[in-house]
């Protein structure tokens, strides 16, 4: 079983290109006990958006909005995307990169995304 | 992925509207940012620099022509920025090109004036400055 797991989760990452064909045959595999839960995608999201140099660490809260709240323009709000993606090991598609704007839809899309690890 | 979308470069048609030309700079960037761990693993940067580093760096290069509002003028300098991304991936370039022109030199900025640089004229500090690399 978990050698199983350890050859998914690798195939996942090494196939990154066409993962629509991979999702029927994925749902089989049993991410479901290694995924993440709700409050270490929450900590981690935040995390990433407090490293970021333009931020002030003290104004960061889970339902934080990149551009409104925290002063940031369009290409930092591309930046932190990226940032996630890198830290939860993802490759979030262009149309949905550009509707997360605000930590809560990271984190809403992250934990939601059967491949976040 | 970064590096399949990176092997034929070519020329894309004019974009139709500075809307679209931003939404071309934005997908630059991640195509740009896709291909970092494949950059520091080339390159072995671990030791000098960080991926996130490299980010900065990349969205600070992009931050300078802010001012263009041209949208053939972001074509062309996207076409700069795709053809530079393709040196880089593929190798090109050598270490200290990287390092030189990404890692020190952003780190360097505004604090030309330290150490032993003191005594020199200003003609010779300009001089050093514009070709640091």
């Amino acid at each position: 079983m978990a050698l199983r797991a350890t050859v998914l989760r690798h195939f996942g990452m090494t196939v990154r290109g066409p993962p629509l064909a991979l999702q029927p045959w994925r749902s089989m595999s049993s991410h479901a006990e290694d995924h993440l839960s709700k409050e270490e995608v929450i900590e981690r999201v935040l995390a990433v958006v407090k490293d970021f140099p333009k931020v002030d660490p003290s104004r960061v809260t889970p339902d934080v909005h990149f551009q409104k709240d925290l002063g940031l323009d369009s290409l930092d709000n591309v930046e932190i995307v990226m940032a996630l993606e890198e830290e939860f090991k993802l490759e979030i598609p262009d149309k949905e990169a550009d509707k997360i704007d605000s930590c809560q839809l990271a984190i809403e899309y992250i934990s939601n995304h059967p491949m976040a690890g | 992925m970064a590096n399949a979308a990176l092997r034929n470069v070519k020329v894309a048609p004019n974009s139709a509207s500075l809307e679209e030309a931003r939404h071309r700079v934005f997908d630059f960037f991640r195509t740009a940012c896709r291909s970092l761990p494949s950059v520091m693993e080339i390159y072995n940067l671990y030791d000098v620099t960080s991926i996130s580093h490299l980010r900065s760096t990349i969205a600070s290069e992009i931050r300078k022509n802010t001012h263009v509002t041209n949208p053939k003028v972001i074509d062309m300098l996207l076409f700069k920025g795709m053809e530079e991304l393709k040196n880089v991936v593929d190798h090109s370039k050598q270490r200290h090109h990287i390092i030189g022109q990404y890692v020190v030199r952003q780190q360097g900025e505004g604090q030309v004036d330290s150490g032993k640089d003191q005594g020199i004229s200003p003609f010779l500090k300009n001089f050093y400055k514009g070709n640091y690399f």
